[in-house]
């Protein structure tokens, strides 16, 4: 029994995770008052790109890549919508787009033949045709390892599962505990009064939005090398926006992210193992329903919750700013 | 008092225009689009693809006839959805859920087939406007869910409506591979094929033709309803001004309820425009994303119905190149939506363009203020 609640909660922080990493840079880009729509977008770029760059150059290479490039897309968001005043909504579907078809044009077989061999010419063959790079390997932590239960759910993972706590708990104390963090939340807040305070406003949202990219350029790569190692086209399969849902129901506040992340990686978890045990065997298709389903529900419930309290939403979100009265 | 930023090259100050002229909207749009297939260039050749053999196959599916009929038929769907997606978007209802209401526009029009094949209900004249009112109506139903939450309850319909998305795909995916199989399909998993009546034939018996005759009158439809309907108007003031709205005793919770549906219901029948147009059968993942294509299409064409139905053809004959890239060039279909999402990221850039104007000062501190 113990072994079986130990190996659920095991996979569940393994989900999880991927919906965690991406849901922290995007709190911090919507406590500034940029919604990054791109999400979905960046974070296939780092699993398309993760996969060719394990290939060529290995684990390292390949995180650092997806990061660069969460960052580079996020660029281009920040350019639009803070310089451009463009529509957000509308600019982070278009990144989406972007994201799918150019991670679909990269890691096409005949394209990454071509890739690869660029990149790193003494390449096997084997490596040029396959669909599958070796996944991350788990390290466990030693002495915390070894507490019963949870050593074993926790603390058995891979090194982004180990980042992904570290980068919970120290941006949630950046944004609650330090200067920073408060003109990051001023400046989603009211960004007029936080710029005749001084506060750099386009200064702390391009950061904030580039942060974004980057923790979704870097669950890519987790969903892909420490995951999930197989590549398939659009194999995000909505989990950019499920990580946007997160945002909301954690109130954008990455300590609560935590808790969020794992409902949702427990929801597929519990997905799996029904399969597991032939449940829904001639109909997989209602289960594969259940983490979009899921997320509605939960939109609906904190719905309730923000209607009481008022709380959350920052107010300048997806409001372009200027200094300029129009 | 103006932005001012300092270039090596001088101050550079951005302004607002006041109005501009239809011709720099026009302009920038060509040169948008001009610009994004210059990206795609540059991108294409950096991964050792001939980029202008890539833009003459490009380029013909507009002018070889046949193709360019295909690309019609493939516009169709695009063009009904982007209608809806318009008319969403006009009243800042973020509906990115057409993908969606197209696939629960192919299940009822489907449906309706079924009903009348096994089980002999309706007859063969009605059958067809029975596959539009039902597509109309699941369509607009799928929406409405989304719409009802963010009028009571605030739920952001961005999220609500894509995940619906996923959740419609699997459904049709559920029925195409255990009920609705055709039983003499050898396992798999298609549709029986629709008689000729339930299909989009009535004009030249060619479904292009009929769908574009389909698609125009959808774009009438949304130009009326917009234009000259209280509802039309509503909607209108709700997007530009949601107090206005409300200081105008407009009820904004009915508005939008309503408006959802509307622009559900288009991209229903977009979707039985797939199944009675493009396919004959219901298949699964039977659109490309037609629906996410249709918003690329509702913002290149400024939410204007007529010109939605211009763009679409566009787009329509992109996706067909796309087929014909795959065939002779061996450039995977996602290269499409690549070339898709580059144009949409111009356009946007260049709204910003049409907005402002960027005036070079010579002398630093020139003018100012």
């Amino acid at each position: 029994m113990i072994e079986w609640i130990e190996s659920v909660l095991h996979t569940t922080v393994q989900m999880g995770t991927v919906y965690l990493l991406a849901s922290l840079g995007e709190i911090y880009a919507e406590r500034s008052g940029i919604l990054n729509l791109g999400l979905e977008g960046m974070m296939i770029m780092g699993a398309a790109l993760s996969f060719i760059f394990t290939l060529a150059y290995g684990h390292l290479a390949a995180i650092i890549v997806s990061i660069i490039a969460g960052i580079l897309m996020s660029l281009i968001l920040a350019v639009m919508a803070i310089h451009m005043r463009l529509n957000q909504v509308v600019t982070g579907l278009a990144l989406t787009i972007l994201g799918l078809g150019l991670s679909g044009f990269l890691a096409f077989p005949e394209i990454r033949k071509k890739i690869l061999l660029t990149l790193n010419p003494t390449l096997p063959e084997q490596a040029l045709i396959t669909q599958e790079a070796p996944k991350l390997p788990e390290i466990a932590v030693p002495l915390l390892s070894d507490i019963p239960l949870i050593g074993k759910s926790f603390f058995h993972h891979n090194v982004l599962v180990y980042v992904s706590y570290i980068a919970a708990i120290t941006m949630w104390f950046i944004l609650f505990k330090t200067k920073l963090g408060l003109s990051l939340r001023s400046v989603g807040e009211d960004p007029a009064t936080a710029d005749s305070l001084g506060v750099n406003v386009f200064l702390v949202r391009y950061l904030a939005t580039v942060i974004s990219g980057g923790f979704a350029g870097l669950a890519g790569a987790y969903l892909f090398i420490g995951f999930h190692p197989f590549w398939q086209e659009g194999m995000t399969a909505g989990k950019g926006f499920i990580a946007l849902a997160l945002v909301i129901l954690s109130t954008w506040n990455p300590l609560r992210a935590i808790l969020g992340a794992y409902l949702f990686g427990g929801v597929e978890t519990i997905q799996f193992r029904l399969q597991l045990f032939g449940f829904g065997a001639q109909s997989p298709y209602f289960l594969a329903m259940l983490p979009y389903l899921i997320t509605i529900i939960t939109l609906i419930l904190i719905s309730f919750e923000n209607l009481k309290k008022r709380i959350g939403v920052p107010k300048a979100l997806g409001i372009p700013y200027s200094r300029e009265q129009d | 008092m103006p932005r001012k930023i300092r270039t090596p090259l001088g101050v550079v100050r951005i302004e607002r225009r006041v109005t501009y002229p239809r011709y720099i909207s026009v302009l920038t749009t060509l040169l948008a689009i001009f610009l994004a297939f210059a990206a795609v260039a540059i991108i294409l050749t950096l991964m050792g693809v001939d980029a202008a053999n890539a833009f003459m196959i490009i380029g013909k599916a507009f002018i070889d006839p046949r193709l360019l009929l295909q690309s019609i038929k493939q516009a169709i769907p695009i063009c009904l959805s982007a209608l809806g997606v318009g008319i969403a978007f006009k009243m800042n209802f973020w509906n990115i859920g057409a993908e969606g209401q197209i696939y629960m526009g192919m299940l009822a029009s489907t449906g309706m087939v079924l009903l009348h094949a096994y089980y002999g209900m309706f007859n063969e004249q009605s059958l067809l406007a029975i596959m539009f009112i039902s597509s109309f109506i699941l369509g607009g139903a799928w929406c409405l869910l989304p719409a009802f939450l963010r009028a009571k309850l605030n739920v952001n319909e961005i999220l609500t409506t894509l995940m619906l998305n996923y959740v419609a795909i699997l459904i049709v995916d559920y029925l195409i591979h255990g009920p609705w199989r055709d039983p003499k399909g050898y396992g798999f998993p298609l549709s029986i094929e629709f008689p000729d009546y339930a299909k989009l034939l009535f004009i030249f018996n060619n479904p292009s033709y009929t769908g574009l005759l389909i698609a125009v009158l959808g774009a009438a439809a949304a130009y009326f309803i917009l234009k000259y309907t209280k509802l039309g108007f509503e909607i209108k003031v709700v997007g530009q001004n949601p107090n206005v709205a409300r200081y105008a005793g407009i009820n904004i919770s009915k508005v939008i309820t309503l408006g959802g549906f509307l622009s559900g219901g288009l991209a229903g029948i977009g979707g039985l425009s797939i199944v009675s147009g493009i396919i004959g059968r219901l298949r699964p993942r039977a659109s490309p994303g037609y629906g996410y294509t249709a918003i690329i299409v509702a913002a290149l064409a400024g939410l204007n119905p007529w010109l939605i139905v211009v763009a679409s053809i566009f787009f329509g004959g992109l996706l067909t190149a796309g087929e014909s890239l795959q065939a002779s060039m061996n450039i995977p279909k996602t290269a499409t939506q690549m070339i898709q999402a580059i144009i949409f990221l111009f356009i946007l850039m260049g709204e910003f363009f049409k907005r402002y104007r960027i005036v070079f000062e010579r002398k630093e501190g020139g003018k100012g203020a």
